[in-house]
């Protein structure tokens, strides 16, 4: 991997991991693209993919770091009195708690699989068309119950379980993490900006678990040959993510989904007429 | 319900504790430990302790 492909695999990831385009359907379509070789199984390749994440996820906890901070003691507090009051960052603590469950279990037990039978860069630019139709669809059924609004504090449990249920529709490669929640929290009622932090909000847990959890493999022989790259792509993607959510949280005040879903749709269909023309592999 | 949650939390932890041993290899790609599939159940065996302490519904403080 050469200093250019670290870089563009960092901002990319940095990016894309935010957007409702899907990261993993772009680190999957660009490369092939590109024409890049990279072996996935690889250590070095894993340490480096690693460390994006970890970038990303520090990002996301800088950005809402205030958000965490009300929430995390909020949520401690109602453990230590063991029962719940009104209090709002509390109540969004627990429901990000909930949605959290099923996206860790699924993504526990079926992202291996799934994306060992879903890799390919035909089935991959399939979903990112899918993922195209799924935003325009939920902008759709949001605008016909536009008069349905409720407040992020207002979503119940069964709510907050059916946003993760959406977010673990991610683990297809070029279906967006952010994308589905955010039609799921649309869906539900919220307004853009609250379907959005709550995406946002919900998506840092499991980045920053998954990335956690793999820190290890930073530390293994392999690694140290992409050192170097890894740190600095670690910083990069972390500053395009803080970057890219910062633009996205503004965008989301008074724009919606569907350039994202023409974006998906046009990047896709294209992907998919290459790949089936032979021209990419 | 207490009971339940506090059965739930027993079970979660003995399930993390056998992925981490190596002794239970379901739904893993790999034979060995598994630390990601251990340290899932056990954050919710945590989260079981958490709800049988909550009385196990959604009681509110006054």
């Amino acid at each position: 991997m050469t200093w250019f492909q670290a870089m563009l695999l960092a901002v990319l990831q940095g990016a894309s991991e935010l957007f409702p385009v899907s990261s993993l359907g772009h680190t999957v379509l660009v490369p092939a693209l590109l024409r890049w070789r990279f072996d996935r199984t690889d250590p070095t390749f894993l340490a480096f993919v690693v460390a994006l994440h970890l970038g990303t996820a520090l990002a996301l906890v800088a950005f809402y770091f205030r958000d965490w901070e009300r929430i995390v003691r909020a949520l401690v507090a109602s453990v230590v009195r063991g029962k719940l009051s009104d209090d709002p960052c509390e109540k969004l603590g627990w429901l990000l708690v909930v949605g959290t469950i099923p996206v860790a279990l699924l993504g526990v037990f079926l992202q291996e699989p799934v994306r060992r039978f879903f890799g390919s860069s035909a089935i991959v630019s399939c979903f990112l068309i899918v993922n195209a139709f799924v935003m325009f669809a939920g902008e759709a059924l949001r605008r016909r119950a536009a008069g349905a609004q409720r407040d992020l504090e207002r979503l119940t449990w069964g709510d907050a379980a059916k946003v993760g249920f959406a977010q673990s529709a991610a683990l297809l490669p070029g279906i967006s993490r952010s994308g589905a929640s955010i039609v799921a929290g649309l869906l539900l009622g919220l307004r853009h900006d609250d379907a959005a932090r709550y995406s946002f909000l919900l998506a840092t847990p499991v980045i920053l678990a998954a990335s956690a959890l793999e820190i290890p493999k930073l530390f293994e022989p392999a690694a140290h040959a992409v050192l170097a790259q890894s740190a600095v792509g670690c910083i990069l993607a972390g500053l395009t993510a803080y970057a890219s959510v910062a633009f996205l949280t503004r965008w989301f005040h008074s724009h919606d989904l569907r350039p994202f879903g023409w974006y998906c749709l046009l990047f896709g269909s294209l992907c998919l007429a290459l790949t089936l023309a032979k021209v990419i592999t | 319900m207490k009971v339940v949650a506090f059965l739930l939390a027993v079970a979660f932890f003995v399930v993390a504790a056998l992925y981490l041993a190596g002794l239970l290899q379901f739904g893993a790609a790999t034979p060995g430990r598994h630390l990601k599939h251990a340290v899932l159940f056990g954050i919710l065996g945590v989260l079981s302790l958490v709800w049988m302490r909550f009385g196990a519904g959604p009681e509110r403080a006054r």
